[in-house]
């Protein structure tokens, strides 16, 4: 029966080929292109002059590009803490006992990554605009108008304040992605937890965190990849600016091939923005997969290396004696 | 059987279709192909030439004896929006409309885009070899297009074009790249920097006029400041104002014109003193003192320019375009009779002072390499941008906006309302025109000087850094 519904392999690669080839097309043949575009000098137009390394030798003496580099490691570090970590948060209380209407709060909580970037880069210009914005009229409404700033146009503060719109719009994408994984897990184990006498916070740190673990990397993983590309929002809200306060990969490289018309250099920039996101994905997935394997299984994974390595020089031994 | 010949049929629809959207019509470009090379003669003889000065009111195209007929691709950022109140973008879509309606054996392919959009577009196409037959250039573009072999030589077209001898000359220096013109002036000519003030609000602070010097609009400031609104409004955060709108005029007062054209001819010197003192002033005005709202780096000049609108500020700092806004705007408001127009006002240690404002055409009428190809097409579209920058076009905006174009027209100044008259006298009578500095030179030189001002101007970059910032710019661009 079973063999009689199984497709023949023909027909498995004819079904596969159109959205392969569409996907090499959208993804490889860019990234190519990028990366031989990268070794010339070109100016936009038909005249390319092959420069060897030369891009990536500015690339890697590229201050701007650094700085943007570290902006983007900022938002990632603040992102995974905002976006994730209260995306957690809220699905605990949303799938809570005592929570009413959680279908409510699951719609509403979702709403605002459905807005456009520049949607939401246009809103929160409009919350922190200095003479008509919500934040300093809050801060005057509560007697503390000495606080209030020209928000967008401070240095040291610009990319937390480009962050909390990107946080903003995402925690109800992650919570929609992490209720989906809570609601899994069983609820015996999580009675029976509740009757040995666990705490709230001791269920969430060592019953559901584990047992969520595979999904929360896969939440990483996009909030990584998300926000080493981020560039709307920030570009609606600041530009980059003042100056490169908020410069990012992107609109750097964006601003490089078009406003400075260096597409040579450009390809450089794209190029050094997918290993390095393919990189910090890469060191972020370690460092989870570290950080959410339980020391007792730690030990025991070095404790089995540590037999296997002995095995194999005993082997070794017996091999060298005979 | 049947499952598997739905599979296939299936899969083949797929792959048709999929080819079918990355199919073109479009002829195999070769990139190699010399351009100018083929180019016809039939560029000395355009359709327009017999073509009479068209009526003030509607121009009008005569069809004239074009012998192409098919498509002519053209992109522009004259949208129906941007007409509205614009008497360039009225003027051009006007034009080219009577244009159309002349040659109906030829198709305009038209993309319109916003400003913004359509720098980012062009400059798209232009990497790609695959610019439009007609587009608009912007003078800092010029150097590296042609040098690239992407636009076509109009030198001898625009000396023996029919309007030469009512052409404004001067026009075609950003345009210009070893000696030849690459296009045609287009739009109005149009300042990039005029103080427009309350006239009313500067006589409660003490001011018959707007003040000839910055330390009278500090002591202003003083006032203005009392009454809880801005002295002058200004508005950076797309980083590109502060330039066009500020430095590219007050630095003359400094630097005199000779720098600047040291400039343009890649001899000039970013790290000039009078340069740096241009922008070490810049940073008193707007770090030090409290002339200008504290917020000029988080708005745009749209947004300050409703700050003068509502009264939050005395004064707004803006272009032409800002004018034609505030005009329509306050249009029944006794704010309208009151606003008036000024210079920039001296800076104290500024030697070469005088009434200047930055005044040019920004964008020129290219035509692709590639359309050259084709004698017939050719013409069609030398044509085109003749008509479309010649008298006709001259003569709209003078009779309907008191403005000017490529090519000189007498206004009747006396069939507009004061405001219109104040702003023509100010652009094109009573003070003295220098270039916008970012017309010319190259886009990576000011992409590195705007965004190291807005830091400059925060009071986080000093005057000299930015200078040899920009300098080093300058000098990568030039190859050096």
């Amino acid at each position: 029966m079973l063999k009689s519904i199984k497709p023949k392999g023909w027909v498995v690669a004819a079904y596969l080929a159109v959205p392969v080839a569409l996907y090499v097309f959208t993804v490889f043949a860019p990234l190519l292109a990028a990366l031989f575009y990268s070794f010339f000098e070109w100016k936009g137009g038909p005249v390319k002059t092959f420069s060897g390394f030369a891009n990536y030798a500015q690339l890697f003496g590229d201050e701007v590009f650094w700085t943007s580099f570290w902006h983007n490691i900022f938002l990632v570090v603040v992102c995974i803490i905002g976006q994730i970590g209260l995306a957690f948060i809220v699905v605990l209380l949303v799938n809570s006992k005592v929570t009413k209407l959680q279908g409510i709060h699951r719609t509403f909580g979702f709403f605002p990554s459905t807005i456009s970037a520049v949607c939401i880069g246009f809103i929160w210009q409009m919350i922190y605009d200095s003479k008509r914005g919500l934040l300093n009229w809050f801060l005057e409404q509560i007697g503390r108008p000495d606080k209030q700033k020209v928000w967008l146009n401070e240095p040291g503060l610009v990319m937390l304040l480009v962050s909390i719109p990107l946080i903003w719009q995402f925690i109800g994408y992650y919570m929609v992605i992490l209720l989906s994984a809570v609601s899994s897990i069983s609820t015996e184990v999580l009675e029976s937890a509740e009757i040995d006498g666990a705490t709230g916070i001791q269920r969430a740190r060592y019953i559901v965190l584990p047992l969520i673990k595979n999904t929360l990397l896969v939440c990483i993983t996009l909030c990584v990849a998300g926000n080493m590309k981020a560039f709307d929002n920030i570009y609606v809200m600041t530009a980059g600016g003042p100056g490169y306060s908020s410069m990012v990969m992107a609109m750097y490289g964006y601003k490089v091939s078009f406003e400075q018309s260096n597409l040579g250099y450009g390809s450089c920039i794209s190029v050094g923005i997918f290993v390095l996101a393919l990189a910090v994905i890469g060191g972020s997935q370690v460092l989870m997969n570290y950080f959410m394997t339980d020391k007792y299984d730690r030990e025991e994974a070095k404790h089995l290396k540590q037999i296997e390595k002995e095995r194999q020089r005993a082997i070794k031994a017996c091999k060298a004696k005979a | 059987m049947k499952k598997k010949a739905v599979s296939i049929l299936l899969a083949t629809a797929m792959v048709v279709t999929l080819a079918g959207c990355g199919g073109s019509d479009a002829p195999a470009a070769d990139a190699e192909a010399p351009a100018a090379e083929e180019a016809p003669a039939a560029a000395e003889t355009p359709a327009a030439e017999e073509a009479p000065a068209a009526d003030a009111e509607a121009p009008a195209a005569e069809g004239g004896d074009l012998a192409y007929s098919g498509e002519i691709s053209i992109m522009h950022f004259s949208t129906s929006e941007e007409s509205e109140g614009n008497g360039g973008s009225d003027g051009f879509r006007t034009c080219l409309a009577n244009w159309q309606d002349a040659h109906g054996n030829i198709t305009l392919a038209e993309e319109v885009l916003a400003n913004d959009d359509y720098k980012t577009q062009i400059a798209t196409r232009a990497a790609a070899d695959d610019l439009p037959d007609v587009f608009l250039l912007q003078g800092m573009n010029t150097i590296s297009w042609s040098d690239q072999g992407l636009v076509y030589d109009l030198t001898d077209t625009i000396k023996n074009s029919p309007y030469a001898d009512q052409y404004t000359m001067d026009y075609l220096v950003p345009f210009t790249a070893g000696g030849k013109y690459y296009a045609y002036p287009a739009l109005t000519g149009g300042t990039c920097t005029v103080v427009i003030y309350d006239e009313a609000m500067w006589k409660e602070a003490g001011f018959d006029a707007f003040p000839t010097t910055w330390a009278d609009v500090e002591k202003a400031a003083e006032y203005f400041s009392g009454q809880g609104i801005d002295t002058i409004a200004f508005g950076n955060s797309g980083q590109w104002q502060l330039n066009s709108c500020f430095v590219s005029c007050l630095g003359y007062q400094y630097t005199g014109t000779q720098w600047f054209s040291d400039i343009i001819a890649g001899t000039g010197n970013f790290e000039d003193p009078n340069f740096v003192a241009a922008l070490t002033e810049t940073q008193r005005l707007f770090h030090d003192t409290n002339i200008f709202n504290k917020d000029f780096n988080a708005v745009s000049n749209e947004d300050a320019r409703e700050y003068y609108i509502s009264g939050d500020a005395a004064a707004f700092i803006g272009g032409n375009w800002d004018a034609s806004y505030i005009q329509a705007t306050l249009e029944g408001d006794p704010k309208k009779d009151t606003t008036k127009f000024a210079v920039l006002p001296q800076a104290a240690d500024a030697t070469k002072y005088e009434k200047f404002q930055n005044i040019g055409l920004g964008y020129g009428m290219a035509i692709s390499a590639k359309a050259a190809q084709d004698p017939d097409k050719l013409a069609a579209c030398i044509d085109l941008c003749q008509y479309l920058t010649g008298p006709a076009f001259s003569e709209y905006v003078g009779a309907n906006y008191a403005l000017a174009g490529f090519c000189s027209s007498d206004v009747d100044l006396s069939a507009f309302d004061q405001y219109t008259q104040d702003f023509y006298n100010f652009s094109y009578v009573d003070n003295k025109g220098c270039e916008i500095y970012d017309s010319y030179v190259d886009g990576s030189v000011w992409s590195v000087l705007n965004t190291e001002m807005q830091e400059m101007v925060n009071g986080d970059k000093d005057p000299a850094t930015v200078a040899a910032d920009t300098q080093a710019a300058y000098k990568t661009y030039l190859g050096q």
